[in-house]
């Protein structure tokens, strides 16, 4: 049977490392941008709430993007 | 509302587009059904999490039944982490890395021939287009009732994001956009708890009011309630849920063994499916717990709930403010995408490794099976789309899949117990074992009228195990060279796996499927055993306050 050469496990893990960073980075984002009116108006245990919640994201996609990029470099260079 | 919308429609196409953007680096079949064998261990974490998850098996259906019964739902989040999770890591997860297999039939096949293969491929894939069309279901419903978007192109809209990634990117696609769902669900969506103990005065306010004000009965309360619960006995629990659904379920759920077998080491795997009951317990917290205040929340509002199903969305709906729900309703989509990508990228593995390539045409190029198995993926999104209309009908779907899977899951368990652990069970044994205890499952469930899956699943357990050892014993042992290398005294002995490496070097058999890393031992911090004992105890603490 014949058999195609397949991706490099490396690779494959540093995409998707990086789309995971590039999803919740942009998703955070946004969610952050759309709630900025109605945060003035939420109680204030929710409005705390919301932004951990939101910026928690953002921290991981921002954990995830940089560290994908990191490994697509490193793999790229090999 | 406007901006609920935006954030559902941007997450909707972030996971279109990345899924587009992954499927790129897909060029054969160990890549589209195992992912390159690339996953780390917090991979596969993330995503056996995410795939047992769902709207049927997490938010709605499990928060619909945690409203109606109570804490005792709960006994799915904390008994599936020790028993399920960590035994299956432990125990069965190297045997089946080891037989270097794609499909949990591959393995049963290998153990005991082609009849049992057949038969549990066919059952889970009909399983598995059940579970798609079910979730298609609650999650159009879901954004029916919370949105207000018409019923059948949400439901379209849908299947084409999920189809899309799961079809073109293979298993590799589904663990990324797994971990990402995992990542909303828990930071998403675990606010809701905390405004609610916030709002209620914590747990001990609220079960108060509840038993004092309300008379509710204090087993609306407890994980195990007593012998005489409708809906779950304890010791029924414990047999049926412990000691077979839910280590059936890890160790026998083609989705949830698929996702380890895309691993990138075998202790990765192992790792992965044991800190798994992590955010398994924590899952309690984000949809059981939060639904034991959903009636005091709607007393207070005055909110009328017609179906159980629909009380979690009824609950976030008044209770969230804008731009929150959004991200909060991502966070509920996220667990039913994740749950249909898996099991539909389970199901066309099945269907091509189990089915197609093994008895329809063999010998064929491995683009051949790759392109074979994305038609599947699109032949399986199609038929759950046609049954949707069908559980539309159903008004506890929760329950028939339920049954459907502890018919399965108790003589799976007995032949998967006996096969590994005792060398001695052989091909009939097993087979007609198998049968019976598929077919005593039906029986309780039709003719004798019992309807609490725990105890249908633990007596077809124990009759395919009496039958299998019976008809065992009146037959021919197995031939020692079939059974060496996967039962537990020769991996046991080879220190799982370590010797057997060398003797299927030497002996020629077929290992090469298997990418050989480096044997090292892993940081103090990594050590299965420490997070296996400390998850362990968590839970034990957990059932000591709420048992």
């Amino acid at each position: 049977m014949e058999e195609r050469k397949g991706a490099d496990p490396k690779h494959i893990l540093a995409v998707q490392m990086t789309s995971i960073g590039a999803i919740l980075l942009i998703l955070g984002l946004t969610v952050l941008l759309l709630s900025l009116g109605s945060l003035r108006s939420m109680e204030n245990f929710i409005r705390v709430c919301a932004i951990a919640s939101d910026f928690s994201i953002i921290l991981v996609g921002l954990f995830f993007a940089i560290g994908g990029i990191i490994r697509l470099r490193r793999v790229k260079k090999v | 509302m406007y901006a609920d919308f935006i954030i559902i429609g941007m997450y909707l196409a972030l996971m279109f587009v990345a899924g587009i953007f992954f499927s790129r680096n897909i060029k054969n079949t160990a890549d589209y059904f195992l992912a390159a064998r690339s996953a780390p261990w917090f991979w596969i974490m993330g995503a056996v999490w995410a795939t047992n998850i769902g709207f049927l098996h997490g938010y709605l259906a499990h928060g619909g039944a945690a409203y109606e019964w109570g804490l005792i739902q709960a006994n799915f989040e904390w008994f599936q982490g020790p028993f399920g999770y960590i035994l299956t890591g432990i125990f069965f997860i190297a045997f089946y890395w080891r037989a270097g297999i794609y499909t949990v039939p591959h393995f049963l096949e290998t153990r005991y021939g082609t009849g049992i293969r057949v038969i549990y491929s066919l059952a889970w894939i009909v399983i598995f287009i059940v579970t798609i069309a079910a979730e298609l279901y609650l999650g159009g419903m879901f954004l029916k009732n919370i949105l207000h978007i018409p019923f059948w192109p949400t439901v379209f809209v849908l299947t084409a994001v999920v189809g899309t990634y799961t079809l073109l990117g293979g298993l590799g696609a589904a663990i990324m956009m797994e971990f990402v769902q995992f990542i909303i669900m828990i930071l998403g969506t675990m606010p809701l708890l905390f405004i609610l103990l916030n709002l209620v005065g914590g747990f001990t306010g609220l079960k108060g009011v509840l038993i004092d004000q309300w008379g509710a009965s204090l087993q609306y309360f407890t994980v195990l309630p007593d012998i005489h619960h409708p809906y779950g006995p304890g010791p029924w629990i414990i047999f049926g849920q412990c000691f077979v659904v839910t280590i059936g379920w890890c160790a026998g759920h083609q989705s949830m063994v698929q996702r380890n077998l895309g691993a990138r080491s075998l202790y990765d795997a192992k790792l992965g499916y044991v800190v798994a009951a992590i955010p398994k317990t924590i899952g309690a917290f984000l949809y059981v717990v939060p639904m034991i205040f959903a009636p005091l929340i709607f007393a207070r509002f005055g909110i009328f709930v017609e179906k159980a199903d629909a009380a979690y969305g009824k609950l976030i709906l008044n209770l969230l403010p804008s731009g929150m729900l959004g991200l909060f309703i991502a966070g509920l989509l996220s667990a039913g995408l994740s749950s249909i990508s898996s099991v539909l990228n389970s199901s066309s593995t099945m269907v091509i490794k189990d089915i197609y390539e093994r008895f329809m045409v063999k010998g064929k190029s491995d683009h051949h099976y790759f392109i074979a198995g994305r038609i599947a993926t699109f032949g399986v999104i199609v038929a759950s789309l046609l049954l949707v209309p069908v559980v539309l009908k159903v008004y506890l779907i929760m329950w028939l899949e339920q049954t459907l899977i502890a018919m399965a899951l108790g003589p799976f368990m007995g032949v998967l117990v006996l096969g590994i652990f005792w060398r001695r069970t052989n091909t009939p044994g097993s087979l007609v074992g198998f049968l019976v205890g598929g077919a005593f499952a039906i029986f309780m469930q039709q003719g004798l009228g019992v309807h609490i899956f725990f105890q249908i699943s633990w007596w077809s357990f124990v009759v395919t195990l009496i039958t299998t050892i019976i008809v065992t014993r009146i037959t021919k042992p197995p031939a020692e060279e079939k059974v060496e290398g996967i039962t537990w005294e020769s991996d046991f002995r080879a220190k799982l796996g370590e010797v057997l490496d060398q003797r299927a070097e030497k002996s020629g058999a077929k290992v090469e499927a298997i990418p050989k890393g480096k044997i090292s031992r892993p940081s103090w911090y990594l050590n299965l055993k420490y997070w296996a004992t400390a998850i362990l105890l968590a839970q034990v603490l957990l059932l000591f306050f709420f048992g």
